[in-house]
């Protein structure tokens, strides 16, 4: 198992799905999400803030709400724990004095669930291995 | 004996530009006025540690207030009928913390603020230096674009969870969890609209790019940082420091954005150094 690689997303997967917090302040999160980790790419559906499909690789028929890319060395720090500074936070790298991070697609409904979606991505940094 | 802390809060009603703003303010101790900022969008909570702490609260009379709209200092009472959104001014900031000064009577206080309180403390240098004793600006440079969103006050998002939820990330990871929900706590609970119009001067209004350099020095300026705040980076404000004649920068490592309420133990020991200086040049 590497990095991002299809392992390493089903652990956490099931880490989110597994989480209790999350399992109350998710509760109105649906939405599919483009996670770009590089050259790697997934779009997760949550559905209730579980994680209900993982799919990897984009296709001209691929649909998804919104979208985060970013190279995978940046996505690498975030998961560092303690990550690094200008690395902790989504909105830390994706904001315009650093540019690490791109917020792509319908970007409301990551505002919309900003909370649910960020408590998700910080179990990133419990993934083993 | 029931555990009470020392702050005691009151209002006070601050006349300035022709309205009168009712205003509340948390005080305790006794010495050197030393008046508390909040950062944007929130108000004088995030300074109780500092309220109650001893070591500062028995050589200065530590006062924290909420701004008008903030906290517990309602909104000017025509609020309701305002045409335009609300945006926090470098002239309104600096003039209603002045005239707060005068009507407590505050002789030559220290200002310590943070974020927003910490940028306006360069205007505070610029128009007001002869009534001030030092300046503690917390997070602060010359410029800090890019925090005037849209999405901080939309019908569609939640504001509350919103706005908070955005500058949790602005917290070390190695500050108390405690600490840290509980100013995401106080920032899900500011006004609709209220952190993105005071993010109007922190990140449009406040632009002394040109300015620093011509502050006089005359007024001890202490610039503190920590190493995880991405909206204020210490390479920014040692980039102000460099301009500001006379001013020490302090980088402060493994905090952030929210030094008073996120990690008030690290705060602390890079805080009384400095109010040790001021004290000594009083």
């Amino acid at each position: 198992m590497t990095q991002f690689d299809s392992s390493w997303m089903a652990g956490w997967r099931t880490l989110v799905n597994e989480n209790e917090v999350l399992g109350h302040v998710g509760k109105h999160l649906n939405a599919d999400v483009l996670l770009e980790f590089g050259d790697t790419s997934y779009v997760v559906s949550f559905r209730k803030g579980q994680i209900v499909e993982l799919e990897e690789g984009v296709s001209p028929e691929t649909c998804w709400n919104f979208g985060l890319r970013g190279p995978a060395d940046t996505w690498a720090k975030f998961c560092e724990d303690p990550p690094p500074p200008m690395y902790n936070d989504i909105w830390a790298m994706a904001h315009p004095l650093h540019g690490r991070l791109v917020f792509d697609g319908d970007v409301k409904v990551l505002w919309q669930n900003l909370r649910a979606f960020t408590w998700a991505l910080d179990r990133m940094r419990e993934v083993k291995g | 004996m029931a555990k009470i802390e020392p702050i005691t809060g009151r209002y006070i009603y601050v006349p300035f530009e022709g309205t009168e703003y009712r205003i509340f303010f948390e005080e305790a101790g006794e010495g050197i006025p030393l008046l508390c900022l909040h950062t944007a969008g929130t108000d004088s909570r995030e300074w109780r540690h500092q309220l109650c702490d001893p070591d500062i609260n028995k050589h200065f009379r530590v006062i924290a207030l909420d701004l008008p709209r903030h906290g517990k200092s309602i909104p000017p009472g025509d609020w309701y009928k305002e045409t335009e959104e609300y945006k926090l001014t470098a002239h309104f900031y600096s003039g209603i913390l002045m005239a707060f000064c005068e009507a407590l009577g505050l002789e030559n206080p220290v200002v310590m603020g943070s974020s927003m309180g910490g940028n306006i403390c360069l205007h505070l240098a610029l128009h007001h230096e002869k009534d001030l004793r030092a300046l503690i600006a917390i997070e602060a440079c010359d410029y800090s674009p890019g925090w005037h969103l849209d999405w901080l006050h939309n019908s569609q998002v939640h504001g509350g969870e919103a706005c908070a939820t955005s500058v949790f990330g602005l917290m070390a990871p190695q500050s108390p969890d405690e600490y840290r929900w509980e100013t995401w706590w106080y920032y899900s609970q500011g006004g609709p609209g209220v952190f993105k119009g005071d993010l109007f001067f922190y990140s449009v209004d406040h632009d002394f790019r040109e300015l620093a350099d011509k502050l006089s020095g005359n007024v001890p300026m202490y610039l503190m940082t920590g190493v995880y705040d991405f909206a204020c980076t210490p390479e920014m404000t040692e980039e102000t420091a460099q301009k500001i004649k006379g001013s020490e920068c302090i980088i402060m490592q493994e905090i952030g954005h929210f030094p008073m309420c996120e990690n008030p133990e690290v705060f602390k020991k890079y805080l009384m150094p400095v109010l040790d200086k001021i004290r000594a040049q009083a």
